[in-house]
């Protein structure tokens, strides 16, 4: 990003009348960093105004230490060799002689040991976003520029420790110095910069260190879902031509790049993410390849596999409803330019990449464009179960549309569901989760900040709970989160979303009730919000109130609600629930 | 040389952007309160980047005021 493009940028968001900060914390003059960085997170904030707060030049303990105690939506850290020592810098003339390098290495532990206790004390404040020295050690050794000194592999080592345990913080995201090796080679010092104003970065150094560390702060919203064709893309060959020991993806044939993207769509699906398959095959001959015990993608990994001769639009059509996921959420991986083509006029929000068959460079370049696309911090219990309760609820409609036309009271009561109602922290990063990133069974569509988040919670009187879901076809995790206030004898509900994956089990009339039963309340208040995507909020809300067009806080009472309600099936294990009364 | 001057507006207007246009032309430390040294800094890296060019210490000590950044740019652009 240019300098102008990212001054235009926070110049065009100036009269927004909300304003949410962000710290920047470095020791040296942050200039045009803060700059690149705010502009960054403008970018992702289109709402209100961002404004970057800086702390004092040449201190910055310090700077984490003041922040702890005032803390805003998030922190980016920025550690360069002088704020460790600064004979370690340029703009101090401190000796560089030989006999004091000890006293340096010293010196550095001793700043190193103040700023990991100063980052713990941040990070449990507000989320943190470090950068670890990216700068290269001034000539300071004895030894030649191309030899490592001993002073320089002591303070690597400093800082690889020091590395390990900072990305053990809650809260704490570390900046990856590999991603910076690949996106700011050298030069990253302007000497000329750094002496005159106090900012020691290139502009292209500076920029790609924004730009990592507003995704740190402001991570994108992961894709769900990935559909992928299968000859020349998750094997070499053609199926039909070569018969299913005839497609290959290992280092003996020359085709080891279709080895390694199974083995990442196999960690992907592992991790949560869905996998399709759509090929234009002869599917007995797919069933058939897929029963290699040598392919890296299992078949249980994937759902649906739709081989046959129709469009490949159509497929992927049949892939998202049986998903319930909207095209935003998927990406679409095939080696034809005419199949993606063809994908992506009919669903212009899908990702349509494609597969380079024949150059492994670049098939490290998508794998490494896919990570980035799917990557998440940590696997929830409720990734594991995604692609299994799926298929459960492609069985249950299976089951339902069997029998013809059925009495869904009937067939809902013989599934025995079962719900356990979770409260308070032991929800409270799984709500997180679920809230920003569900989109049609959403009250408002409101998404949050860490911060953000964290304050709600902690505020008087309200309350979070989460409701995991069971049923004769498998679990599905944690599916429907609530929270909000209780006012008096009526409970205010600020947010409420559920998992496409649990529609058409009640559980939302379930929850209702519980609010009603567990909380004492006689009317529920609803902070509903109309948007593109929660019609199914809506169509629920419809069988209990006029649904406006507008926003509205809606009121259902608890005597309205129980004449309206359709009956439901649950045991609901209520232990926690009475606590959550109870506080 | 009227597209030089037309650059370095856009230039001065995202630095300063409390400054009218009328005002553009105009603009030194003395008539313009934002006007200090981070933002003279945050200036001369945006005409350097605009213009793809360095100037040189020696000559950013005259380089205070949009008039004088204007001679020195033509200056440059017409030495080629």
């Amino acid at each position: 990003m240019r300098l102008i493009d990212a001054l235009n940028t926070l110049n065009a968001a100036r009269g927004r009348p909300d304003r949410v900060e962000f710290d920047l914390l470095c020791g040296f003059q942050p200039l045009h960093l803060a700059t690149l960085l705010g502009a960054r997170l403008q970018q992702v904030e289109p709402r209100a105004r961002v404004h970057i707060r800086e702390g004092r030049y040449g201190d910055l303990a310090g700077n984490l230490e003041r922040a702890a105690q005032a803390p805003c939506r998030g922190a980016a850290v920025v550690v360069e060799w002088d704020d460790l020592d600064p004979r370690l810098g340029i703009r101090h003339a401190g000796s560089w002689s030989h006999d004091r390098l000890a006293d340096v290495l010293d010196n550095a532990e001793r700043s190193l040991a103040r700023l990991e206790s100063a980052l713990a004390a941040l990070a449990d404040a507000e989320p943190v976003a470090l950068c670890l020295p990216t700068l290269p050690l001034p000539p300071v050794a004895l030894t030649p520029t191309w030899q490592a000194s001993p002073l320089g592999t002591a303070l690597a080592e400093c800082i690889a420790s020091f590395a390990a345990r900072a990305g053990n913080v809650p809260g704490l995201r570390l900046l990856d110095h590999g991603h910076l090796d690949r996106v700011s080679p050298a030069p990253r010092r302007s000497a000329r910069s750094e002496l005159t104003t106090g900012f020691p970065y290139t502009h292209a150094h500076a920029d790609a260190v924004a730009r990592a560390l507003a995704r740190l702060l402001v991570p994108p919203v992961p894709k769900k879902g990935l559909i992928t064709d299968l000859d020349d893309t998750l094997w070499s060959g053609i199926l039909g031509e070569v018969g299913v020991d005839g497609v290959v993806w290992d280092l003996d044939d020359g085709a080891q790049q279709h080895g390694l993207y199974q083995a990442l769509l196999a960690a992907l699906a592992a991790s949560g993410v869905l996998v399709a398959v759509v090929s234009r095959n002869d599917p007995a001959l797919v069933e058939q390849a897929f029963e290699r015990g040598d392919l890296r993608l299992s078949a249980s990994q994937v759902f649906p596999i739709i081989a046959r001769w129709s469009s490949k639009s159509d497929a992927v059509a049949e892939v998202l409803q049986a998903w319930n996921v909207g095209p935003e959420s998927v990406v679409f991986v095939d080696d034809s330019p005419l199949e993606l083509a063809e994908v992506q006029q009919r669903f212009p929000e899908i990702e349509c990449i494609a597969f380079p068959s024949r150059d492994a460079d670049a098939v490290l370049v998508l794998l490494e464009d896919l990570r980035d696309r799917f990557g998440k911090e940590h696997v929830q219990a409720e990734d594991v179960l995604r692609l299994e309760s799926l298929r459960t609820s492609s069985r249950l409609q299976g089951a339902a549309a069997a029998g013809g036309p059925v009495d869904a009271d009937a067939f809902l009561s013989t599934l025995d569901a079962r719900i356990r109602v979770r409260a308070g922290a032991d929800v409270a990063r799984r709500a997180f989760e679920l809230v920003n990133k569900t989109n049609q069974f959403n009250l408002n569509g409101e998404r949050y900040g860490e911060a953000e988040w964290r304050s709600l919670l902690a505020a008087p009187g309200s309350f979070v709970l989460g409701l995991d879901y069971e049923d004769k076809f498998g679990p599905l995790g944690t599916i429907a989160v609530v929270t909000g206030r209780r006012a008096g004898d009526e409970v205010r509900v600020e947010r409420w979303v559920m998992s496409c994956r649990a529609f058409a089990r009640r559980i939302e009339h379930a929850t209702l009730r519980l609010l009603f039963e567990e909380l004492g309340a006689t009317a529920a208040l609803l902070d509903f919000r109309p948007t593109d995507r929660n019609g199914p909020l809506r169509e629920f809300l419809a069988e209990l109130v006029d649904v406006p067009s507008a926003p509205a806080l809606l009121r259902i009472t608890r005597e309205d609600f129980e004449a309206a309600c359709a009956p439901t099936f649950h045991a609901v294990a209520r232990s926690e629930a009475h606590e959550l009364a109870r506080g | 040389m009227a597209d030089v001057r037309a650059r370095l507006d856009r230039c001065f207007a995202s630095v300063f952007p409390d400054l009218e246009p009328g005002e553009l032309q105009t603009a030194s430390p003395q008539t313009v309160a934002a006007w200090d040294s981070l933002a003279n800094a945050t200036l001369v890296s945006v005409v350097e980047e605009e213009f793809e060019l360095e100037i040189p210490p020696d000559d950013l000590e005259n380089l205070v005021s949009y008039t004088a950044l204007a001679d020195y740019l033509e200056l440059r652009a017409e030495a080629g």
